[in-house]
């Protein structure tokens, strides 16, 4: 099987002001009369080393500040490593942020039209994945509404749409599906295990236990910016609940009931 | 100068992207207004005859043809100070762009360059007129003229990438750019000619980039003549500079932009 993702031996620490973000030149002026240099360093991940198959999903758990996000923007390729290797197979699709990428005076499909520039698409590509973006959305007429009076749910939709209709190898999805509607949620899962099936790859960042129960191949754990563990999600995952202290959550307790998925494990 | 050739490859692959937001960008302005594209030239055709009323009249400051003078160097500085003046807040206006997608930073920088610039390549045509019509002789100089506005491309885009990096950090600059951008203007001989200077202050001439791109617009298109050596020299040199400093100021900070936008 071939790698869509390998990462080895990454590194990534962050070097962040402690003078306040809005610092006006005055206060620039009197820090450095002062000589207060004001920076403090952050280890963001540590030696992070996995590989995603082809045609898999992974899931990626860990508290907050624990370096998931850093590591979906590496991955994306919005971030450089400091040390080691990271490699992707073909086109990365990046979902890292509600409302990213989508300017909230634009409308809907200007939006989507800008990030199918991003992604690389021509014109004449554009305009054909425009109507399948629009249809897989279901968002109607709020197509040519601003991005601003958009729900965070339809937000979502759109955002979610642009991604998968331009068929990317790697798809990077970093907490978002949580705000998308039952229906949307089945219809974004049911995408991904046919994106899988044409062997394509998803990383999935979330806080929903279920989902990377249930829809990933492999779970990622990460803790203060190492790994914690990594193999099969059920075992990840309890290990994850064991130290943080929280029991094993309701099995619904996501807005829908999940097709119990365990038999494609052995698809791969 | 290899890594600022390397930086124009991102402007290649992504032509779409600017060739879609430089449209965009055009379209918005002229969005809902009745003069639409007539408002590039009523700004300098407005200071053309307040200064000549101020300054050839009431002041008496004798310049040969002195409004053609005073066009063919105001319609190239509104380029400069539109596209400057838009492009400092240029990052920061793009904040939702800014470390979550794979746009990348410089993009945003370029559209607003590239759209000043068209709009002073589509007012060309009436600034020939316009000179034609003030009795000057265009001569064989002007094939030099889309040097000229390659130069004022990399002067325009390398101060607005330096001043759009500093802008994330410092919003100052937002503010302090117009401030800038007016005392540059007084201090480039765009409404008086290097001449009437006294020879104690003619090193703000000499060595005022700025005024020897505007000197080569000038010699073109209001004395017919060549641009010269020392000038055509000096702002080609400077703006290759600007660009190669602009674009390692901006590669150094890209990463932190997402911290402060």
């Amino acid at each position: 099987m071939i790698d869509a993702i390998r990462v080895e031996g990454l590194c990534k620490s962050f070097r962040y002001s402690t003078i306040p973000k809005r610092a006006t030149l005055k206060d620039m002026v009197v820090r450095t009369m002062r000589l207060q240099r004001g920076v403090a360093v952050v280890e963001a991940l540590k030696n992070v080393t996995f590989s995603v198959e082809r045609g898999s999903t992974l899931g990626i758990i860990g508290r907050n500040g624990s370096g998931k996000s850093t590591l979906m923007r590496i991955l994306a390729g919005i971030l450089k490593p400091d040390a080691g290797l990271v490699e992707t197979a073909g086109m990365v699709a990046p979902l890292l942020a509600l409302g990213g990428g989508f300017h909230p005076d634009l409308s809907g499909r200007e939006g989507a039209r800008i990030e199918l520039f991003t992604l690389g698409m021509d014109p004449a590509q554009v305009d054909r994945l425009m109507d399948q973006i629009i249809a897989f959305s279901e968002i109607g007429d709020f197509i040519d509404a601003p991005v601003r009076v958009y729900s965070a749910g339809m937000l979502m939709r759109l955002a979610f749409s642009v991604a998968i209709c331009v068929n990317p190898t790697v798809l990077l999805l970093d907490e978002i599906l949580a705000v998308g509607d039952e229906g949307f949620a089945r219809k974004c899962h049911e995408t991904i295990l046919d994106f899988r099936a044409h062997g394509r790859t998803t990383v999935i960042v979330t806080h929903a236990a279920e989902i990377v129960e249930s829809w990933c191949d492999t779970a990622l754990w990460l803790d203060r910016g190492e790994v914690s563990g990594l193999g099969d999600p059920r075992a990840v995952v309890a290990a994850y609940h064991a130290l943080t202290g929280q029991s094993l959550p309701e099995p619904a307790q996501y807005p829908f009931d999940l097709p119990k998925t365990a038999g494609l494990h052995g698809v791969d | 100068m290899v890594t600022t050739l390397q930086s124009l490859t991102v402007y290649f692959r992504y032509r779409w992207l600017v060739y879609e937001l430089v449209l965009r960008d055009l379209s918005l302005r002229y969005r809902g207004s009745a003069l639409g594209f007539a408002w590039t030239l009523l700004n300098p055709l407005l200071f053309m005859a307040i200064y000549t009323l101020v300054f050839a009249v009431y002041l008496r400051v004798d310049i040969v043809n002195y409004p053609a003078f005073l066009l063919s160097g105001l319609v190239p500085w509104s380029w400069l100070a539109g596209a400057l003046g838009q492009g400092t807040s240029s990052i920061v206006d793009g904040r939702m762009y800014v470390g979550k997608t794979l746009f990348p930073m410089q993009i945003l920088v370029i559209v607003p360059v590239l759209s000043n610039g068209i709009n002073f390549i589509f007012s060309l045509p009436i600034l020939f007129l316009f000179v034609i019509v003030l009795h000057v002789h265009l001569g064989p100089s002007l094939v030099m003229l889309p040097l000229i506005i390659l130069i004022q491309g990399a002067m325009v885009l390398g101060a607005a990438t330096l001043a759009a990096t500093f802008n994330v950090f410092y919003r100052d600059l937002q503010q302090l750019i117009l401030y800038i951008l007016t005392v540059l203007f007084y201090m480039t001989p765009i409404f008086y000619i290097p001449s009437l200077v006294p020879e104690k202050f003619q090193f703000l001439i000499v060595w005022n980039p700025f005024a020897a791109l505007i000197a080569c617009y000038h010699a073109i298109l209001y004395a017919g003549t060549f641009p010269s050596v020392y000038d055509l020299v000096f702002s080609l040199v400077f703006s290759i500079l600007l660009l190669g400093v602009a674009r390692g100021c901006f590669v150094r900070y890209r990463e932190a932009f997402s911290e402060y936008v």
